[in-house]
C-alpha cells in the first residue's frame, strides 16, 4: 500500500477540520484571534510601507539623484550642540553660488534659493504658514517646477527684483475660493504685507504623507532677499547633467567651498552642509525600518501566542475525539493518516485565521491610505507571506497534538468514554 | 475436539487455516507482578466458520479478541491471518491487516456521530485508498445488504439502535474482510433487536462470511457453530455444536 496519502484522505481530513471549526464557533473565533492579529499586523504594515515608499520615491524622483544643495545648516538637526555648532558657521552667500557656477566643471545648473514662510492675503481672505521662497530662474529647472497657466517672470524682472510671483495650487482654494485661473492671474496678493502680482500657477506636486507640497508662493530671488533680509544665509542648489558625475560634482563643490572658507585638512567640519535626497531617503528608511521591526515584533508575539492557543485547542480536540481516533485506527488508519488528519485540521484553523488576517490587514491599510493620502499597493507577495506564515504556525502548533493522537493505541482509545 | 487441519507430521501449514494461533501469551506487567491474561493459547479458525468465544469477565476473552483483531500484539507466540504472520508486525502493518482482513462490530456501535451512514461505511475504504466513485458504490451496496439502502444520508442520531448496529455491520463488511469480528454485538440492544441482529449474522454466515462473536450471553453464543470457552487465560473448552 502506498504510503502517500490519497486525495480522499486529505479531503476527509479537511472536511473533518471544517466540521469541527463550525461546531464550536466561539472557540474557533478565540483560537483564530492571535493568528488574525499577527497576520493583520504583517499585511497592514507591509502594505502601508509599500504605499509610503512609492509616494516618497515619487516625490523625490521629481528631482532625481542629480541634484544636491549647499547650505549653512543641514535640514535635520538632531541635537542642541549641533544646532549651536551649525549656527556658528559662515553664511552661504550669492558669491558662493557664483564661485560654484564659475569653478565647478561637473555642475550643470546652479540656482539660489532663500526660504521662509509667511502670511499671505488676498482681499479679506488669508492663508497662514505659506511657504515663501525666493528663487533664481534656474531653480525652476532644477526642481522641475512647471507652469500650469500664466508665465514665469523674465530674467530682467527677476534681476530687478520685481514684486511678481508664481503660486501653488493650494492657494487657489485657500485664497481665491476656487475661482478660475484667468481670474487669478494678474491679481495682487499681499505676502507679509507686500503686494505681489500673480504671474502664474504651478502644476501641483501632490501630497507626501498627507502634507501638501502645493502651498507656496515663489518670488524672484532678489525679491526674496529683500523680504527675508540680504544678510541671511541662502541655499545653493546644484544639478549635474548625469548621475555618473554626481559624486564628482559634490567633491568639486566641497573643495571650492572649503577653499573659500580657508579650511585646511585639519578642519573636520566643512563649515557648510552638502545634502542630496539620499540623505532624506536615508532618514525615511531609518524611520520605516523602525516601524517594520516594531511590527514584526508585535506580529511574532501574537503569532506565538496564537500558535500556543491553537496547540491547546488541538490537544482538547484530540482528547475529545479519542474514541473516534481509536475507531479510525481499528478500521485501518495508520499513524501517518491520523497525524495528517490533525495537522490538516490545525493548518486549516490557522489558514482561515491567516486569510481573515490578510483581509483585515488590507482593510486597515486601505483606511490609513485613505486618511493619510498615499496609494494603496496591494501586493500578492504580502498575501502569500501571510498565508505562508499561518501555514507554518499551523504545522508548528499542530505537530505535537497530532503526534499524540497518532500514537494512541486503538484499544485504549476506544475504551475511552 | 480441536479443529486443526494437520498434515500428519504435526506441523500444519498456515494457509490451511484463516486464523492460526500457536502458543499465544499475553502478559501485563503490574508493578512487580506479572499478570498473564492469556497463557499458551492455540487454536485455528477455518474459512466460513461461525465461532463464539465466551467466558466470564476477566477470563481473557477481550484480550483474545484484541489479538484476533490485530488491535494488539501477543507477548509470545505465533499468529497467522490468511497466511501472514502478524505477531511481530509494526503498528502500520497491523493497520493494513485490520483494514484488509478484519471487520469490527462493537457493542456501542462506534459510529462517527457527525457523519452520515454512508460516510461511516465509507471509512475503511478511505483508508484502503479507494477512489470516491467506487467507494460510494460499495458503501451503498453494503448498506443495501443490511437493508439500510434508504437510510444512507441519515446520521446516527436519526437511526434506531438496531439500525446503528446494521450500519456498523455494513462498515465491517464493506472492504470484504476475511473475518467479521463482533464484540458483544447485542450488548446495547433490546431482545427483539438482538434477535434481528443475530438473524443477520446467520444470513451473513450463510453467504460465506467467517464470523467470530465474543460474548458472555449464552443465547448469542448458541447461534454459533463452534464455541470456545476461555477461563483464566486458557482455553477451557472448544466444541462444535452444529
Amino acid at each position: 500500500m502506498a504510503s502517500i496519502p490519497s486525495f480522499s484522505l486529505l479531503w476527509e481530513s479537511f472536511r473533518l477540520a471544517a466540521g469541527s471549526l463550525r461546531s464550536n464557533k466561539l472557540r474557533t473565533l478565540l483560537t483564530l484571534l492571535g493568528i488574525i492579529v499577527g497576520v493583520t499586523a504583517v499585511i497592514a504594515v507591509v502594505t502601508i510601507i509599500n504605499g509610503l515608499d512609492s509616494t516618497v520615491a515619487d516625490a523625490f524622483s521629481a528631482q532625481g539623484s542629480t541634484a544636491f544643495s549647499v547650505s549653512k545648516r543641514p535640514l535635520v538637526i538632531t541635537s542642541r550642540e549641533d544646532f549651536i555648532k551649525f549656527n556658528k558657521r559662515k553664511d552661504v552667500t550669492e558669491s558662493d553660488a557664483a564661485a560654484i557656477d564659475r569653478l565647478c566643471d561637473s555642475c550643470w545648473r546652479v540656482g539660489t534659493a532663500i526660504n521662509g514662510s509667511s502670511l499671505v492675503k488676498f482681499g479679506d481672505s488669508r492663508a497662514e504658514n505659506v511657504s515663501v521662497r525666493g528663487l533664481s530662474l534656474e531653480m525652476f529647472a532644477i526642481e522641475n517646477v512647471t507652469i500650469q497657466s500664466g508665465r514665469l517672470w523674465t530674467e530682467q524682472e527677476g534681476n530687478s527684483g520685481r514684486n511678481v510671483c508664481v503660486i501653488g495650487t493650494d492657494l487657489i482654494e485657500n485664497l481665491f475660493e476656487g475661482r478660475s485661473p484667468s481670474r487669478i492671474l494678474g491679481q495682487e496678493i499681499r505676502v507679509d504685507g507686500v503686494p505681489y502680482t500673480v504671474l502664474a500657477i504651478a502644476e501641483p506636486f501632490g501630497k507626501v504623507l498627507g502634507f501638501s507640497r502645493d502651498n507656496f508662493v515663489y518670488i524672484p530671488f532678489e525679491s526674496g532677499q529683500r523680504m527675508f533680509g540680504a544678510r541671511d544665509s541662502i541655499t545653493v542648489h546644484v544639478q549635474v547633467i548625469d548621475s555618473n558625475v554626481f559624486e564628482t560634482a559634490k567633491d568639486e563643490v566641497r573643495m571650492i567651498m572649503r577653499n573659500r572658507r580657508k579650511k585646511t585638512f585639519a578642519d573636520k567640519d566643512d563649515g557648510f552642509s552638502v545634502e542630496s535626497q539620499d540623505a532624506f531617503i536615508g532618514i525615511y528608511q531609518n524611520a520605516t525600518s523602525g516601524i517594520y521591526f516594531a511590527t514584526i515584533g508585535v506580529a511574532v508575539i501574537s503569532l506565538v501566542v496564537g500558535g500556543i492557543v491553537v496547540m491547546n485547542i488541538m490537544l482538547v480536540s484530540v482528547t475529545e475525539r479519542t474514541k473516534e481516533i481509536g475507531l479510525r485506527k481499528a478500521v485501518g488508519a495508520r499513524q501517518t493518516d491520523i497525524l495528517l488528519q490533525f495537522l490538516i485540521e490545525s493548518v486549516t484553523v490557522t489558514m482561515v485565521g491567516g486569510a481573515i488576517g490578510v483581509f483585515t490587514g488590507y482593510g486597515l491599510a486601505y483606511l490609513l491610505s485613505f486618511v493619510m493620502g498615499f496609494p494603496l499597493l496591494i501586493s500578492a507577495s504580502s498575501a502569500l507571506l501571510g498565508v505562508t506564515v499561518s501555514f507554518i504556525v499551523g504545522i508548528a502548533s499542530g505537530s505535537y497534538p497530532a503526534w499524540r493522537a497518532s500514537k494512541l493505541s486503538p484499544i485504549d482509545a476506544m475504551r475511552n468514554e | 475436539m480441536e479443529s486443526t487441519e494437520s498434515n500428519g507430521n504435526g506441523i500444519s501449514h498456515p494457509y490451511n487455516s484463516l486464523i492460526k494461533m500457536r502458543g499465544i501469551w499475553k502478559t501485563y506487567q503490574m508493578g512487580n507482578e506479572q499478570l498473564h491474561a492469556l497463557r499458551e493459547v492455540s487454536f485455528d479458525v477455518r474459512r466460513g466458520e461461525y465461532l463464539a468465544i465466551i467466558g466470564p469477565s476477566g477470563s481473557g476473552k477481550s484480550t483474545l479478541m484484541n489479538l484476533i483483531g490485530c488491535l494488539d500484539t501477543p507477548t509470545k507466540g505465533e499468529y497467522w491471518i490468511n497466511g501472514e504472520q502478524v505477531a511481530k508486525m509494526s503498528d502500520d502493518e497491523l493497520a493494513r491487516i485490520r483494514n484488509k482482513e478484519i471487520g469490527f462490530v462493537f457493542q456501542t456501535f462506534n459510529l462517527l456521530a457527525r457523519a452520515t451512514a454512508l460516510h461511516n461505511v465509507e471509512l475503511p475504504l478511505i483508508y484502503a485508498g479507494i477512489g470516491s466513485g467506487e467507494r460510494h458504490d460499495r458503501a451503498v451496496d453494503a448498506l443495501s445488504s443490511v437493508e439500510l439502502g434508504d437510510r444512507i444520508t441519515h446520521r446516527p442520531n436519526e437511526l434506531s439502535g438496531g439500525q446503528r448496529q446494521r450500519v456498523a455491520i455494513a462498515r465491517a463488511l464493506v472492504n470484504q474482510p476475511s473475518i467479521l469480528l463482533a464484540d458483544e454485538p447485542t450488548g446495547a440492544l433490546d431482545t427483539h433487536t438482538s434477535a434481528e441482529i443475530m438473524n443477520l449474522f446467520e444470513k451473513l454466515h450463510a453467504d460465506g462470511n467467517t464470523i467470530i462473536v465474543v460474548t458472555h450471553e449464552a443465547e448469542v453464543a448458541e447461534r454459533a457453530h463452534r464455541i470456545i470457552t476461555i477461563r483464566d487465560g486458557e482455553i477451557e473448552k472448544d466444541e462444535k455444536i452444529k
